[in-house]
């Protein structure tokens, strides 16, 4: 852990869209309901999706839900630094939810887990950043 | 967008926008009120100004601390003991609230000279407390006193004493929560990383955004202790101005309100890579899954399953005591800004209870996102309502009881709906297992009381029944319920003591080998292997 204050660069804070319409609209039924349960899980129980600006959402809902889709396919999970171990922390949070509420996902081969996992995080984007109605998301400061 | 329009606000149009129902399907790209914009001219706000969300929130629950506003005595008055945050050394930044007193004259000829004068006296009045924060207000603000200088100046004269200036007047925002924002970023600016902590344990977190009212932050500490955590600050809580000087040197930020504290947090991230990991000290489950993150984080989860499953064995049944009672029970839950995402979810689920509404004073449209994801369809959201649009919705919904703050929980009163102290709490503490039994007791009594039938009779017209006696809270409660729940052995009501958190004070705590003590113990033997 350094002691030294580090400043911030505010040029990478600079909104960047990635959505510009509900990416689970295009996905079938299936994979809407299954989406639809994982999400709602989420948007209950949780609040890391929920970081003040929007650049900070992008990287937690990547770091979280890239690291859960890792554990949900039984794959090793690198935590080089603090802040990947707090992702993590979230994560097997939600894999283990996700197991007890949701059996099904446990059925599923990895790739579908992959892709579902995927289509969620397309899905939490949109809800939480770029689909959002939050205007605070795109100030550069905290 | 589902906005919702209020027939007393149909004369400011601009209102309708900060108001939303959440209908079926809806979700946050479809159902958001606009939030933390200046109040709208002709709308009666129950904000608090920028000031006090820096002092009366945030400041003064620092407990070694001289806290002086440097204004009108009306200022400090006004942000005196209205809020429950106690602490572990008598109460001291309760018991005592210090003004510069500024008149009419110093607004003139300036009130810099005052202001030192005032530093001094309170110095001396307290020779004990070498801590101080000054707060700027409107009035001196708006005239120029320099505090920074001032402050240097006594600093320069009294070398054993250290002085934080909070430079936001009133005006610095559109709430109090502008005062939040500005409170946070002056301390890691002028005070993080002042001072080097002594570290006793492997694991170092600062407990953020709690203010240990009515001893929130007490319970909370003693779990963390418990896993044999080293809390090395709270912000503010309870907490000690130093220890607050040594945030830098945490392992973890463990962050409770993110609308007062986020800022702090997500600072230290960004400048000493301590990672923010937000929780929830209300409701056994969101309690539990903290717990658990922090001991994960840590690598100690089974310390922390050993005290969800003791905390959960001596609670659970009086919990559900309550749950039993309270099924359906229609709840407004309007609070100040972090309450209504803490609590919508979890009174649902833990308490049977119904979230009719989420109303927020100060919060950002973030708080929205969160309490509104929580709630259910058909749950009207208010962002910074004024009085009108709160009796027309208590009106419109005929809630059973209100969680929000004195000024609007009177004028529930009123019209007969019973209401709970959201900020203050009732008869907390509310965090922690059995604090959150407290607080379902406390709506229970709230919601049962028979005092709401017989206040809403008029002697002056109404028929008085001269055939019935008094009831009690039992007779109400228990008279459509199934005899299992009636008579129950295992249910119970609240056996707690009156009293729940001075006992921690005194309590000793599991005394867990360090990392360094196994290096430690391995060279001592290997020495005497070579002896």
């Amino acid at each position: 852990m350094s002691a030294t204050a580090k400043q911030a660069k505010t040029s990478e804070r600079k909104y960047q869209p990635i959505y510009t319409s509900n990416p689970l609209a295009e996905h079938d039924p299936l994979t809407q309901e299954r989406v639809g349960q994982l999400e709602n899980y989420i948007m209950k129980h949780c609040l890391w999706q929920f970081n003040s600006r929007g650049w900070d959402r992008r990287k937690q809902n990547a770091g979280i839900l890239g690291k859960t889709a890792q554990l949900l396919c039984g794959e090793p999970v690198d935590n080089p630094t603090p802040l990947e171990k707090c992702y993590w922390v979230d994560a097997v949070c939600l894999d283990r939810a996700y197991r007890e509420l949701f059996p099904w996902i446990t059925t599923l081969p990895a790739d579908e887990i992959k892709s579902l996992m995927h289509t969620l995080h397309a899905r939490m984007d949109w809800l939480t950043i770029d689909g959002s109605l939050n205007l605070e998301l795109t100030v550069q400061n905290y | 967008m589902p906005h919702h329009e209020f027939e007393c606000s149909k004369v400011i149009p601009e209102r309708k926008e900060h108001a939303v129902i959440k209908g079926k399907g809806e979700d946050l790209t479809s159902c958001l009120p606009k939030g933390y914009l200046n109040t709208i001219p002709g709308s009666i706000s129950e904000r608090g100004c920028a000031y006090c969300g820096a002092k009366h929130v945030i400041g003064t629950p620092m407990k070694d601390v001289i806290h002086i506003s440097h204004g009108p005595v009306g200022c400090t008055y006004d942000t005196w003991q209205t809020k429950r945050y106690i602490s572990d050394n008598d109460n001291y930044q309760l018991k005592y609230t210090f003004a510069t007193d500024v008149k009419e004259k110093h607004i003139v000829f300036g009130a810099e000279k005052l202001l030192k004068q005032n530093i001094l006296e309170a110095f001396k009045a307290f020779p004990k407390i070498k801590r101080m924060t000054i707060y700027q207000t409107c009035a001196t603000a708006l005239i120029g006193d320099d505090i920074n200088a001032i402050a240097d100046e006594v600093m320069a004269e009294m070398p054993d004493v250290d002085i934080f200036v909070c430079n936001s007047p009133g005006f610095a925002g559109p709430s109090q929560s502008g005062g939040h924002h500005k409170i946070n970023i002056a301390w890691i600016n002028q005070k993080v990383g002042t001072l080097e902590p002594k570290i006793t344990s492997d694991y170092v977190i600062n407990y953020v955004g709690e203010y240990n009212i009515q001893g929130d932050q007490e319970v909370m500490t003693d779990y963390f202790k418990r896993m044999g955590i080293q809390v090395l600050s709270t912000f503010t809580g309870n907490g000690s101005y130093d220890d607050l000087r040594t945030m830098h040197r945490a392992h973890l930020n463990v962050l409770e309100c993110a609308r007062s504290a986020e800022y702090i947090c997500d600072e230290l991230r960004e400048r000493y890579g301590i990672p923010r990991l937000d929780i929830d000290g209300f409701g056994f489950k969101p309690l539990a899954d903290s717990l658990r993150k922090i001991g994960l984080f840590f690598g100690i989860e089974d310390r922390a399953e050993a005290i969800i499953a003791e905390e959960t064995a001596r609670w659970q049944p009086e919990l559900d005591w309550y749950k039993a009672r309270l099924q359906g029970k229609k709840v407004c839950l309007w609070p100040g800004g972090s309450k209504l995402w803490h609590w919508a979810h979890a009174i649902q689920e833990e308490m049977g209870v119904k979230v009719v509404s989420v109303y927020t004073k100060f919060g950002h449209q973030g708080d929205m996102e969160k309490g509104i994801s929580r709630c259910g369809e058909g749950a009207l959201a208010i962002d910074d309502p004024n009085e009108l649009e709160g009796l027309e919705a208590l009106d419109m919904l005929k809630p059973d009881v209100i969680f929000t703050g004195k000024r609007p929980g009177e004028m529930a009163k009123k019209v007969g709906v019973p209401y709970l102290n959201a900020h203050a709490y009732h008869n907390g503490p509310y965090k922690g297992f059995e604090g959150w039994v407290r607080f379902a007791r406390d709506i229970y009594n709230a919601v049962y009381s028979p005092i709401h039938q017989l206040a809403m009779v008029d002697i002056s017209k109404d028929e008085i029944p001269t055939d019935r006696g008094f009831v009690t809270r039992r007779m109400l409660s228990d008279k459509d319920l199934p005899v299992e729940i009636t008579g129950s052995t295992v249910l119970s009501p609240y056996t707690g003591k009156f009293d729940s958190v001075s006992h921690l004070r005194t309590k000793t705590y599991p005394d867990f080998p360090r990392a360094g003590d196994a290096e430690e113990i391995i060279a001592v033997v290997e020495q005497g292997v070579q002896a």
